[in-house]
């Protein structure tokens, strides 16, 4: 069996392990990281996107909001491309007045967040469609971030500093040594899930950053991590309807805040306990408290076009989980030292917390490995920008300026998020890519108001052609990360995919990679099904009308339903098939 | 800065079902790569746009014309043109306007100034020396067909000046007679007031000013606000008065109708009691046709005449007003034009840059013109700037379809374009 | 005022508009947009798929239609006998010579064609354009698909995989795409419209004789021409010597353009005035007591008042969901957008759909619709709801056209028989 040495295992790729891996390999140690699907699979890749000012937990929790304003500072530089200066309001409805806009003033002032009262004329000039009937408007540094890109690009810091991130890659045991009283992980076996290769990798130390499923992994140590899943349910509306944070200025609870986000805005969200982190179900109670709410702060959005929902689990952590409700929970990051706590060496979970933090959990969690592996090494992260970070930060414009810059217009395979030709192939080539939904993490590829209805064909078609032409042989193997030229910082911006580049990499020693056991016509019906399953929810009006339209190309224009290969099955196959739609009962509650 | 509401046209956006129909079917796209199409420049752009970004991402979305085709062929009822016309006015909050469509945007006032002195003022602007400067300092391109001021008074001296003979009736309504027909066409409205009458109505013309479309297009969209509000403060009355405000422009009453409130998110009841007093002068005579108080007295006309409803009738939506009335006209073969556009697209095809797409999208219709044979002696069109750009296309004669009417009736000369004398 | 106003411009409106026009009435057409044809692969398909059986393509439609009623009384073919669907389908095919849009079958008559989809699958359909049909696949030819680099709608490799797979020969080839078009920026319309000119096919055909080999037919995207189309396809077989066959592709559909305006503007020379841009928001009716309803006029959206449209008799033919006959709600409410028409389509959202979005079974919720008696008017238990309504296409119920692959068949069986009730 295939074996790999290493100073550090990191399991899960979403931010806090590509941060972990990050801020590990700039203090120069060896760095794996193992992802059992794409980067941002997990909850990383199901929230808003609220770059959080603090402002959210002012007033209950002046700890995480003094954390929360200290991380904004810093990532709007180390990650400003993944970054929107959007600015935020916290908005008093009638409904919410009494003494907690002042509370909550008096709490950012307490920890240093800027938070400035404005006028309600100012802010309706700002937002036009914000409730006429606010009373009190509050503006804090709140922003808008690309937990996508952003963990693409801590993943590239990581590797640029020689760490190997591997994807697709499942933790299937720990490797357990010593006895009784020695216990200790000394790594992890791990399955390629694409080839089904079994390897072994050997680590002085093993971070457990696996989010909502950091119980399952601990519980291969023999450990005990409860972890109390709290799903959040989120809508992205078909276009912006505000283009700062709204947030409602009291007690944080359901459907109270709107980011926007690149073209969509979403609200959010709902708390509710789940038994197991996937698959989660959306109910209709969900959706209609988000639109119900969503209208109370701009008035009409509830008949706006809704594009999509999902859901994320926040991880919460049992030891600071007191009552019923998740969102009571203190959302602080727990670093659990398993020597300490378990008698067990070599293992450390770092869970709860939220993504405007994930730097800080990766500093907090790499000091623990500098203390375990007896060496002193400071943290560089917070000063040290990430690759893509020149570009600025992001604004909504940009890809449409850059199109029309370039003259791009006829390269554009997701016509509604304006994906070209060439950012497809790039990514392709840069990027392991097992379905198309991580095309779509990587570029925004079917994220708009069709759903697919035409990328997805376009998006098979380019890479199979890609296939046939020998131009796409993005290595999988296990050694691959440490050697391809990766270069995932300008996969969103249409500007810098201008050409492809041919010099992507090369080499093929292991013949099962992504793009060997490609298959168009499983890409092609995965995908449908993947979108589908995030629209059964919302689909009425005018998104069953797209429904509808996007049946009939599939089915009566490209017949999809009779290509061959019907038996085919990637590993993510089921997850896109479980049931999304609403019950009787569901619906008759609401 | 223009403000934005749930009225507004920006939410129809969400009505896009991506199958580019629209652009399928676009004039200026099929002739032009500059323009990326109605979709693209519409609701799919739009996603892109924000109020406050650094800067306006796009400005491909100057080569809409306006011609409102892929609002007509829209099977989902996305207001496209006029996310278009939004989205200009915003580039131009940003950017300042060229001195070009300033003046382009003040036919009105142009028309006062060439007015006073209207032989000398054509000669300044009709001769080749100052078109060509004209383009040069300004972009108007030189080609282009521009407006002769009338040179034997407004229509304003004429109505005063013919007051005493002028019909008094029980039955009034209000002419809406715009720029156009103030300054450079005066014989439209006479023939207009001589329908009117002839069907038994007396004509008022109240003090109005521009609709303020040209500014609208331009994306000037403060000064627009400001002549809309006046022409209500000037109209108010008569529409509370139960009078109708029948205009012979298809783009000035639907600059009263729609667009401006639309546009300027002017949503007052005030705003609403002009939208629903106004009338296009076919829409108004095809609906005394269907009560049966038309006068059908035609005497035989026996021409071929090649009609083109003007772009403008798509935003009204009803349909070919004139056409439905010009058929009943004895001796009238009436070839109805399917052309698009005619290309003009109000002051559209002025611009130096977009003069040749202006052409190019009227070759359908020139083209349609010269398949009509050699027995067309002239063209049909509602729309003046349209006319115009036929007769420089065509190189024919073209009227408006009152004109032709009013032959029809006997009360005037189609080559004089003047009343007849009885 | 007229004796017919149709509403909506799709293949079941102007065939009844057709229709009704030769049987002597004036007729008008009002649509708020252009649709349906624009969007499809603009063939006729008149069953493609059996609910009963849906993995295997019905191999002779019209025989099957008696299984599909037996098992389905209420389904809108059940309303027809098959020599009036027959006929249909011929008014339909003479139709289209007279527009000069002709319209072919299988060389077996009554087979179902089998064509090449854009993705490679093999579509089941009853009629199909001249320029399509060479592309059959009980043909025997090997296929020579041709593509033109970075088009971003046709994928000739992919498309001769699947067709290889399937057990079909055939493989890709591609050409620059400068053969097909010298501009930036581009529908497939609009690559159509370019090949309208010769200076721009110029090179096309001798490029594709140099890839054939001896023996082959040829497979374009669909984008030889909208005017000239005939003409180009003529000019590519003689130059290449060999069948040149199109596959329609993503919309907008450049065959369903060419098929639109073709009938459009013959419908205008018969004298039918089709306005495109006008929503219908409301209609007029009197009901006295114990008759049926009337419908004294509707009324469209304008710029301002709205627009009275009178006329003795309506055809609605707005189609579905998709048409925009139908809308929708969050609390499941689904209605016909005009007249409020009873439906038959489930009122509660959990009732829509199936797990996965590609299921045989088709989701219930498009397959609900407006049901009508044999006149084909819309009924209410037995009574028709208003005496002078017919309604005609995909707005009816009781099957999913897009899964049986009926949507032509049926919107133009039922639009030329609504038709003819209306007029006798």
């Amino acid at each position: 069996m295939h074996k790999l040495e290493t100073e550090v295992l990191v399991i899960g790729g979403g931010a806090t392990g590509t941060g972990v891996a990050w801020d590990a390999s700039l203090r120069g140690f060896k760095v794996i990281l193992v992802e059992r699907r794409d980067l941002t699979h997990g909850t990383s890749g199901r929230y808003h996107g609220l770059l959080h000012s603090g402002g959210r937990y002012a007033v209950k929790d002046p700890h995480g909001a003094a954390e929360c304003i200290a991380e904004n500072q810093i990532l709007r530089v180390t990650h400003a491309h993944c970054i929107e200066d959007t600015s935020g309001f916290f908005v008093v409805l009638p409904e919410d007045e009494g003494d907690y806009p002042d509370k909550f003033k008096a709490g950012c002032d307490a920890v240093g967040i800027p938070c400035t009262e404005i006028s309600v004329a100012e802010a309706l000039r700002r937002e036009p469609l914000l409730n006429p009937r606010i009373s009190r408007v509050f503006e804090v540094p709140d922003g808008s971030s690309d937990s996508f890109l952003a963990a693409h690009a801590t993943a590239q810091a990581a590797r640029n500093a020689g760490a190997q991130i591997l994807t697709y890659h499942e933790v299937t045991n720990l490797i357990m040594t010593g006895g009784e009283s020695d216990r200790r992980v000394a790594g992890a076996m791990i399955r390629n899930v694409v080839t089904g290769e079994e390897m072994e990798i050997h680590a002085d130390i093993t971070v457990n950053a696996a989010g909502a499923w950091t119980g399952k992994l601990a519980a291969m140590a023999g450990i005990q991590v409860t972890i109390m899943p709290s799903k959040g349910t989120m809508v992205a509306m078909n276009h912006r309807l505000v283009n700062t944070v709204v947030n409602r200025c009291k007690m944080p609870s359901d459907g109270d805040i709107i980011v926007p986000s690149h073209t969509v805005c979403v609200i959010g969200t709902t708390s509710v306990n789940v038994p197991e982190p996937e698959p989660l179900r959306i109910e209709p109670w969900e959706v209609n408290k988000m639109l119900e709410e969503g209208d109370k702060m701009v008035p009409g959005f509830a008949q706006a076009r809704v594009l999509r929902a999902w859901a994320g689990v926040r991880p919460l952590f049992q030891d600071t989980y007191t009552s019923g409700k998740g969102r009571d929970v203190t959302r602080k990051l727990a670093l659990l030292d398993h020597q300490e706590r378990e008698g067990v060496g070599g293992f450390l979970t770092i869970t709860g917390g939220k993504w405007t933090t994930f730097r800080l959990m990766a500093e907090a969690t790499v000091d623990d490995v500098c203390r375990h592996l007896g060496t002193e090494r400071p943290c560089t992260t917070a000063t040290t920008p990430v690759p893509g970070a020149e570009q600025g930060n992001y604004w909504l414009g940009h890809r449409l300026h850059d199109i029309e810059e370039q003259h791009l217009q006829g390269q554009l395979v997701c016509e509604c998020e304006l994906v070209t030709r060439t950012m497809v192939e790039n990514a392709a080539r840069r990027n392991p890519l097992l379905t198309l939904d991580d095309l779509r993490r990587d570029v925004r590829l079917g994220k708009g108001p069709c759903q697919g209805g035409f990328c997805t064909y376009r998006g098979v078609g380019i890479l199979h052609e890609m296939k046939k032409a020998g131009s796409w042989e993005v290595d999988m193997s296990d050694e691959a990360g440490s050697t391809a030229k990766w270069d995932v910082a300008y996969l969103q911006s249409p500007g810098h995919n201008l050409v492809s580049d041919a010099d992507g990499h090369q080499s093929n020693q292991h013949p099962a990679n992504t793009a060997d056991s490609f298959n168009p016509n499983l890409l092609l019906r995965d995908f449908l099904q993947e979108r589908w399953k995030g629209v059964t929810p919302i689909l009425w009006g005018r998104q069953l009308k797209q429904e509808r339209l996007d049946e009939l190309i599939y089915m009566s224009v490209m017949n999809v339903d009779h290509l061959p290969d019907k038996e085919l099955a990637s590993p993510v196959t089921d997850f896109y098939r479980f049931d999304t739609r609403p019950t009787v009962e569901e619906v008759a509650d609401v | 800065m223009f403000t934005e509401s749930w009225h507004s046209v920006g939410p129809t956006l969400d009505e896009c079902i991506k199958c580019n129909i629209c652009t399928s079917y676009c004039p200026v796209s099929a002739v032009t790569d500059l323009f990326p199409g109605p979709k693209y420049v519409g609701p799919q752009a739009q996603r892109f746009r924000e109020n406050g970004q650094p800067q306006s991402p796009d400005h491909s979305v100057d080569y809409c014309s306006g011609c409102r085709v892929c609002n007509e062929v829209c099977p989902t009822g996305v207001k496209i043109a006029e996310i278009n016309a939004r989205a200009r006015a915003q580039i131009v909050a940003e950017e300042g306007i060229p001195l070009r469509n300033r003046l382009l945007g003040r036919n009105e006032t142009l028309g006062k100034v060439g007015s006073v002195a209207p032989a000398l003022a054509n000669f300044s602007l009709h001769n080749s020396f100052s078109r060509v400067m004209a383009e040069k300092v300004m972009g108007i391109a030189r080609e282009a067909p521009l407006p002769h001021w009338s040179t034997t008074g407004t229509f304003g001296d004429w109505f005063k000046k013919t007051q005493s003979v002028r019909l008094k009736s029980d039955k009034k309504v209000v002419y809406y007679h715009g720029c156009a027909t103030m300054y450079y066409e005066p014989f439209v409205g006479k023939a207009a007031v001589a329908v009117f009458e002839h069907n038994g109505y007396e004509v008022l013309v109240p003090p109005q000013n521009c609709c303020g479309l040209p500014l609208l297009s331009n994306g000037e969209f403060g000064a627009a606000e400001g002549y809309h509000q006046n022409n209500i403060n000037k109209l108010l009355v008569y529409a509370q008065a139960g009078l109708d405000i029948v205009g012979t422009s298809t783009s000035c009453t639907l600059t009263l109708k729609e667009e401006a409130p639309e546009l300027l998110d002017m949503h007052s009841e005030n705003v609403h009691a002009i939208t629903m007093a106004t009338w296009d002068i076919f829409e108004w005579l095809r609906e005394r046709h269907g009560l049966g108080e038309l006068k059908t007295d035609f005497s035989e006309m026996n021409m071929v005449l090649p009609y083109h409803a003007p772009c403008q009738y798509r935003a009204h939506r009803i349909g070919k007003p004139a056409r439905d009335i010009l058929v009943l006209i004895p001796g009238i073969d009436l070839r109805e034009s399917q052309a698009r556009c005619c290309g003009i697209a109000g002051t559209y095809g002025y611009k130096k840059e977009k003069y040749q797409i202006a052409m190019d999208v009227g070759a359908e219709l020139f083209n349609f013109v010269a398949d009509q044979g050699e027995a067309v002696e002239m063209t049909a069109c509602d729309s003046e700037t349209c006319r115009w750009q036929l007769e420089h296309g065509t190189d024919l004669p073209s009227r408006h379809p009152i004109e032709i009417l009013a032959a029809a009736y006997g009360l005037y000369d189609l080559d004089k374009r003047d009343l007849v004398n009885r | 005022m007229s004796d017919l106003l149709v509403i909506g411009a799709g293949l079941s409106g102007l065939m009844a508009a057709y229709t009704a026009v030769k049987a002597g009435l004036s007729v008008n057409v009002v649509a708020k947009g252009l649709g349906s044809m624009h969007w499809s692969a603009a063939t006729i398909d008149v069953l493609g798929y059996s609910p009963a059986q849906p993995e295997t393509a019905v191999k002779r439609p019209l025989e099957q239609i008696p299984a599909l009623i037996k098992a389905n009384p209420q389904h809108p073919y059940a309303l027809l006998t098959n020599e009036h669907i027959a006929q249909a389908l011929a008014a339909f095919v003479a139709l289209s010579k007279d527009v000069g849009v002709p319209y072919g079958g299988a060389a077996n008559p009554g087979d179902n064609l089998l064509l090449p989809s854009p993705a490679g699958a093999a579509r089941p359909a009853y009629l199909a354009p001249k320029g399509q049909l060479a592309g059959d696949l009980s043909r025997s030819e090997p296929m020579l698909i041709v593509g033109f680099e970075g088009l971003r709608d046709f994928f000739p490799e992919l498309i001769a995989e699947n067709l290889n797979k399937l057990g079909y020969s055939a493989r890709a080839a591609f050409l620059p795409l400068k053969l097909a078009t010298n501009r930036r920026d581009f529908t497939n319309v609009q690559l159509a419209q370019g090949m309208d000119s010769k200076e721009q096919r110029a090179l096309l055909g001798p490029a594709l004789k140099k890839l054939l080999r001896p023996g082959e037919r040829i497979g374009l995207p669909a984008i030889l021409g909208i005017k000239a189309h005939a003409t180009v396809l003529a000019e590519l077989e003689r130059e290449t010597g060999a069948p040149v066959f199109e596959i329609p592709t993503l919309p907008p559909s450049v065959p369903g353009v060419r098929l639109y305006t073709a009938l459009r503007s013959y419908l205008q020379n018969l004298g039918v005035n089709l306005t495109a841009g006008m929503e219908v928001i409301h209609a007029s009716a009197v009901a006295p007591n114990g008759t049926p309803g009337s419908i004294q006029w509707v009324e469209s959206a304008t710029s301002s008042r709205p627009l009275k449209l009178l006329a003795d008799k309506f055809l609605l033919a707005t189609g579905g969901i998709l048409g925009g006959g139908f809308n929708s709600e969050m609390n499941g409410r689904v209605w016909e957008t005009i007249f409020d028409l009873p439906l038959t389509v489930p009122q509660n959202r959990a009732d829509w759909f199936q797990v996965r979005f590609i299921s045989p079974e088709g989701h219930p919720v498009f397959s609900g619709g407006v049901t009508v008696n044999k006149a084909f008017q819309p009924t209410a238990g037995e009574q028709p709801i208003y005496g002078n309504l017919w309604a005609a296409g995909n707005l009816l119920g009781h099957c999913d056209t897009i899964q049986e692959r009926s949507m032509e068949g049926i919107a133009i069986a039922t639009g030329v028989a609504a038709a003819q009730a209306l007029s006798s």
